[in-house]
């Protein structure tokens, strides 16, 4: 496909903003970055990988991810539906409903853990009853997930509901008239629509859900082993003094980054069909 | 007939090869869905590896909360020394799950019902606000030996090379010109016991007036803090960065350090400083009976002679004085003491953090809030 | 019959937006609903489809009953305004998604999808998506998706409303020539009269959720029933005259009434002329054809092979213009006519024949009673003045009694029904309700079916009279004194300029009742200001138009509402008419409002005209 070029040739006159631009990004985001970069490999290429390859940090790697793809799938499909009753069904409420649970973007990802905390933890209102049930969602990790759910669950809601809105009432009248059922319509009719947004939805996700802290910080009580996300064991790391190790796992989770979003621009970049 | 299946080979590789180059760009379509799927696979396949149903599970577990400066000599040799002691006793793998921040950070996690065994916290104090809050008793560290102490660290002076100021003692300090870090009190544990150090340091100089001596030392020393950090760490990241000409911090972390090359200051032993003193809790509510013997081996294990020269190689003080002589990295401290000394915590934080440093120093020197 | 609706009745709230349709469709007949936006036709169709589902009636579809069927196993072809292509499959996919549901195999999936795109104009596109296509082919593969699974019935949703009119004659082409081919049943819904013409085997019309006619398009353009239909399909002249002795006259033009369309002698009758029915000539026309008379040409559009040229004659005598409408303030008959562009028309005054015409059928006015709770003396009062009046203006009445619960309305039902009076209506329409009568007689006349409501003034509270007042469109007879015969007529045109509607309203009902006319104006101070004299003039000349003669009389008074109340007061007239205000002023003037004084001051009956919207 041919590709219309919109954009100036960068001229004389179109060096100014550009220059300036690159200027406020170097000391914002480019540099910051570099230097994590720097700092982990200053102890040679082998302190990286000793400081990568430790148990703890082999954990937290493998548990983020897991975190992450578990958040992702669900939301995916939590999200989804959500968008899909926001946006196709009409009742009252429905737009306090929207705006409440569009919240999570707003508040402080530290304010959701502390909520989390006060209803699920084991002095919470809702956890005080789990406990003598011999279950205890807070410091676990599904405390994690929990958390990391609530956060990213805007994400997805936000890429696909506006798809939604745009798809106009008749796309599935007409699928019904053909004589697609209700599921056959949602599988072939609203689902390839949504494609687009999934994909962009889910990887939006899964990056929040690796790099989240704030709410997993207070919930996952920061268990080596069992509820450290890499997040946290660079934290931690820091925290130690080893600044080497956490600038090793964070140079690691950057480079993940940096894949996703690569991921993420083609998805979003091209058409996809 | 060799050369026959030769040929035969050949031709079929050919062929193989062929297909291959059959279209470049269907292939190059391919590796555009197959790169990204691939990498998918393999980050998930990854992820779950260790949880996947062939991998041995540890079948007993302890969950133990320390204090910051704990965490290298916990993960990186008495964990690992007692699940070997432990293999060799009953042939069953332990495995620790830990976390390490402030101990005050720790405290109120414990508060918050984080699933805490064991707990190893750097104030006594601390461990008070567990048993005020009814999550412990009293008993769970008095009745432990040494009344719950595990190790120790005195609190001592770091300057900056060839130590320009000449800086010998506590009272140095108090001389005018001189630029201290100190961590906060109201947030750092370590600055509570560089303020017992500081203050008791002045009543032992002077044992007739002891009181106008340890006040005066303290406030000499803190019209010199010409930065406050809110952590004990924190106050070191700001000496290492060139600030100030004297930093009061544990003797452990500077050990540490030096044992793995990485300390470009000088340790200053003060004649008389306090020594810190570090208090376990065992949280029996949160002990699974299954737990019961293995915490309790552990527990005994941390006061055994393997362990606290575990402690010393890490830099800590042992609480056994026999075990500390024969290690040569300590510095030699003339005079040293305890909170006990001064009344025990209790007391030691009325009257000198809360009564004379707060509201005699502070207000002296303009700086109340 | 492959398509059976029966009194398919569908509400949106309380307001029905299908009223009791029903329509039968022939197999392979190409059916055409038309009406204007809102008048439910596309409602119609997503009931048929399944989309919608009936509050009352039925729909079959070949005999079979699918009037709880989901739109799924109703078999019905779909295409709608906005195409609904499915973005994310390309024109192939689209076509063949409705057999793949079926589970048709590959091979007879493509051998149908290449017969459809070659049949719809596609052939060789089925790889495109639908951002590359024009908006036209895109109709076209809409098309080709609702006919790919053979559907039982083909439902076309004003599918070229959005396209050029160069496409769309093209589409419309290729639209009738499929539906040939393949013999489906279709319905087609359009605004487009033009459309309805070229494509329909039959068309119907359809106004605030009633067919009102069907019929093939020739019958339905030159031999329409109601004006409804006469107006809404094509261009015309419609006369009102008046029947007698097998001839319907106006003024001086007398045309012979066909025996289907019988008239009683001295009954209303209408004309309806199209312009192509119309021969201009600058010289008397031979006799055989009628003629209406010698008027001015006052405009000229040329229209290619045609002129549209409108001739304003002198008014005919006792004949009333309904279209084109004659503006207000003016008297004269205006009559359209198109002729040959070639025709050159030199002199100004031209001699205006027929060379054919169609009179409609009698339409009844349509009024709505209400007697209220009441003595049944009073009550017998009204029910007799409303009898004489629904005689004498030609009008069916529908009597609304309304009860407090379900026994009392069943009492009500029974005491309705043998009452002789209300048996003596000509064919009475009974309806009872329960709960509130303001309410339910706002929420009946809100559809506009009734040309009058009529209400006793003896159980109306105030509060009731100031609900209506408003909230009713329809013009509210408030009956007082219920022996008279109503002959004489005063229409208050107030201190400032008449409305325009009292005037019509009025000046039509003093028509019908045979009664005379005086306009009353009220000054402040005496005088008559130049603005004033004008607006008289121009209601006197829409009277005359009426074939009305209009008294007018000035009368000074310290407010409109004391003048009209003392000019009633002398006695000399029937009925007062007054304009209502609308919404507007009850929120400024409460009870001081005008209207509501002269309803409280008066003891004559007052009809109230709705301020008309614009």
């Amino acid at each position: 496909m041919m590709r219309g070029t919109t954009g100036r040739n960068i001229s004389g006159r179109n060096a100014l903003p550009l220059g300036l631009l690159v200027l406020v990004l170097m000391p914002l985001l480019l540099m910051p970055i570099a230097a994590v970069f720097i700092f982990a490999f200053r102890g040679g290429p082998g302190a990286f990988l000793r400081a990568l390859s430790s148990q703890d940090a082999q954990f937290a790697f493998r548990f983020s991810l897991l975190i992450a793809f578990a958040t992702a799938a669900i939301n995916a499909f939590v999200g989804t539906f959500a968008a899909y009753v926001l946006s196709k069904y009409r009742f009252p409420g429905k737009r306090s409903l929207t705006i409440m649970v569009n919240l999570p973007v707003a508040i402080p990802t530290v304010v959701i853990g502390t909520s989390l905390l006060l209803l699920w933890g084991p002095i919470g209102l809702l956890g005080q009853m789990l406990q003598p049930l011999g279950l205890q969602p807070m410091f676990s990790p599904v405390g994690v997930l929990l958390a990391h759910l609530v956060v990213t669950f805007p994400y997805m809601l936000g890429t696909i509901k506006p798809l939604l809105d745009e798809l106009e009432s008749t796309y599935e009248e007409a699928a019904y008239t053909i004589g697609a059922s209700r599921w056959q319509t949602f599988f072939h009719i609203i689902l390839p629509a949504l494609r687009k947004g999934l994909f962009t939805g889910t990887l939006l996700t899964f990056a929040h859900s690796l790099g989240e802290f704030g709410a997993t910080v207070l919930v996952s009580g920061n268990l080596r082993l069992r509820t450290q996300t890499a997040p946290l064991f660079i934290f931690a790391q820091f925290e130690a003094g080893n600044i080497e190790t956490a600038n090793a796992v964070a140079a690691a989770l950057a480079l993940l980054s940096f894949v996703l979003f690569f991921f993420l621009f083609r998805y979003t970049g091209e058409r996809v069909i | 007939m060799n050369l026959y299946l030769a040929t035969i080979k050949l031709i079929r590789v050919r062929r193989w090869t062929e297909k291959l180059n059959f279209d470049r760009r269907i292939l190059a379509r391919q590796m555009r869905t197959w790169f990204p799927s691939m990498f998918w696979i393999l980050l998930f396949g990854y992820a779950v590896w260790p949880w996947m149903p062939w991998q041995a599970r540890p079948p007993v577990t302890v969950t133990f909360y320390g204090f910051s400066i704990l965490e290298e000599s916990m993960n990186g040799t008495v964990f690992p020394a007692f699940q070997d002691t432990w293999r060799e006793a009953s042939g069953e793998h332990v495995e620790f799950i830990s976390s390490f921040a402030g101990s005050g950070t720790v405290t109120n996690q414990l508060i918050m019902g984080v699933p805490a065994q064991l707990a190893l916290l750097s104030l006594e104090l601390d461990a008070q606000r567990l048993a005020d809050k009814g999550l412990v008793s009293r008993e769970s560290w008095e009745s432990l030996p040494h009344g719950g102490i595990v190790n120790r660290t005195p609190m001592v002076i770091l300057v900056r090379k060839g130590n320009p100021k000449n800086i010998r003692d506590f009272s140095d300090l108090a001389r005018p010109g001189i630029r201290i870090v100190h961590p906060d009190p109201l947030t750092s544990g370590g600055a509570a016991w560089a303020i017992l150090a500081e203050y008791g340091a002045g009543m032992r100089m002077h044992p007739d007036r002891p009181h106008q001596a340890g006040l005066e030392t303290l406030k000499g020393i803190w019209r010199n803090v010409v930065a406050q950090a809110h952590s004990a760490r924190a106050a070191r990241m700001q000496f290492e960065n060139g600030f100030g000409d004297a930093l009061i911090t544990y003797e452990q972390e500077l050990l540490w350090d030096r044992m793995h090359g990485r300390l470009d200051f000088e340790i200053v032993y003060p004649h008389s400083t306090i020594l810190t003193e570090h208090v376990l809790v065992v949280v029996r509510r949160n002990i699974q009976p299954d737990q019961r013997n293995i915490v309790n081996a552990f527990v005994d294990f941390l006061w055994s002679d393997r362990a606290q020269t575990l402690f010393t190689r890490t830099g800590f003080r042992s609480v056994n004085d026999r075990i500390n002589e024969s290690n040569p990295v300590f510095g030699q401290i003339a005079d040293p003491f305890t909170v006990a000394d001064l009344g025990g915590w209790e007391k030691a934080k009325r009257e000198i953090v809360d009564h004379v440093w707060k509201e005699q120093v502070l207000k002296e020197l303009g700086r109340g809030r | 019959m492959s398509i059976v609706l029966d009194r398919l009745t569908k509400l949106f709230g309380n307001h029905s937006v299908v009223d009791q349709v029903s329509l039968e469709l022939a197999n392979g007949e190409f059916f055409v609903l038309l009406g204007s936006s809102g008048s439910g036709k596309s409602t119609i169709l997503r009931l048929i489809a399944g989309l919608l589902q009936p509050d009352e009636g039925q729909i079959l579809l070949h005999g079979r009953n699918v009037t709880h069927l989901p739109p799924q196993e109703r078999g019905a072809g779909f295409v709608f305004q906005n195409y609904s292509i499915f973005r994310h499959m390309n024109v192939a996919q689209n076509v063949e998604f409705g057999l793949k549901i079926r589970k048709i195999s590959v091979e007879e999936r493509a051998r149908r999808r290449e017969q459809l795109l070659d049949m719809v104009g596609l052939a060789g596109l089925d790889q495109r998506y639908a951002d590359q296509l024009s908006g036209g082919q895109l109709q076209r593969v809409a098309l080709a998706r609702a006919l790919a699974y053979e559907p039982n019935v083909l439902l076309l949703d004003e599918p070229f409303g959005a396209l050029d009119s160069r496409i769309r004659t093209q589409l419309r082409r290729s639209l009738k020539e499929v539906q040939r081919r393949l013999k489906v049943t279709t319905i087609l819904v359009t605004h487009d009269q033009e459309e309805a013409f070229e494509l329909a085997d039959r068309i119907g019309v359809i106004d605030r959720g009633r067919i009102l006619e069907t019929g093939r398009p020739e019958a339905l353009y030159s031999r329409p029933r109601s004006l409804f239909v006469a107006t809404f399909l094509g261009a015309g002249t419609i006369l009102v005259g008046k029947a007698g002795s097998g001839q319907a006259r106006f003024g001086s033009l007398s045309l012979p009434i066909p025996p289907e369309s019988a008239h009683k002698d001295g009954e209303r009758a209408q004309v309806l002329f199209r312009p192509e029915q119309v021969v201009i000539s600058e010289e008397m026309p031979d006799s055989g054809i009628p003629v209406v008379g010698q008027g001015k040409i006052i405009s000229r559009i040329f229209s290619g092979a045609f002129q549209r040229v409108r001739v304003k004659l002198p008014h005919l005598p006792e004949t009333r213009q309904v279209s084109p409408r004659v503006p207000f303030g003016e008297e004269g008959l205006l009559v359209d006519a198109t002729v040959p562009a070639e025709t050159s028309l030199n002199r100004e005054r031209v001699w205006v024949g027929l060379r054919a015409w169609h009179i409609l059928e009698e339409p009844h006015l349509r009024m709505l009673l209400y007697v209220g709770k009441q003595e049944p003396e009073e009550a017998g009062a009204c029910l007799g003045f409303a009898r004489d009046l629904s005689g004498r203006i030609n009008a069916q009445v529908t009597l609304l009694g309304v009860a407090e619960n379900r026994e009392s309305a069943d009492e009500l039902d029974r005491l309705f029904s043998k009452d002789e009076l209300v048996q003596s209506f000509d064919q009475p329409d009974i309806q009872i309700r329960t709960g509130n009568a303001t309410e339910h007689l706002i929420r009946m006349q809100q559809d506009g079916l009734y040309d009058l409501l009529v209400l006793d003034a003896g159980s109306c509270t105030n509060t009731m009279l100031m609900e209506l007042l408003e909230c009713c469109t329809t013009p509210l007879l408030v009956a007082r004194e219920k022996r008279k015969e109503l002959q004489h007529i005063l229409i208050c045109t107030a201190a400032g300029e008449p409305g325009k509607n009292d005037v019509r309203v009025g000046g039509r009902l003093a028509r019908r009742l045979n009664a005379s006319v005086t306009l009353l104006h009220i000054t402040g101070n005496g005088d008559l200001s130049s603005v004033a004299r004008e607006h008289l003039d121009r209601a006197s000349a829409t009277l005359r138009g009426l074939d009305i003669s209009g008294a007018v009389r000035i009368r000074q008074a310290a407010t409109p509402a004391e003048g009209i109340v003392a000019e009633a007061g002398e006695g000399k007239h029937d009925l007062i008419v007054v304009g209502g205000h609308g919404p507007r002023v009850r929120s400024l003037f409460k009870f001081d409002d005008v209207t509501f004084q002269v309803l409280n001051g008066v003891d004559r009956s007052v009809l109230v005209v709705p301020v008309e919207e614009e």
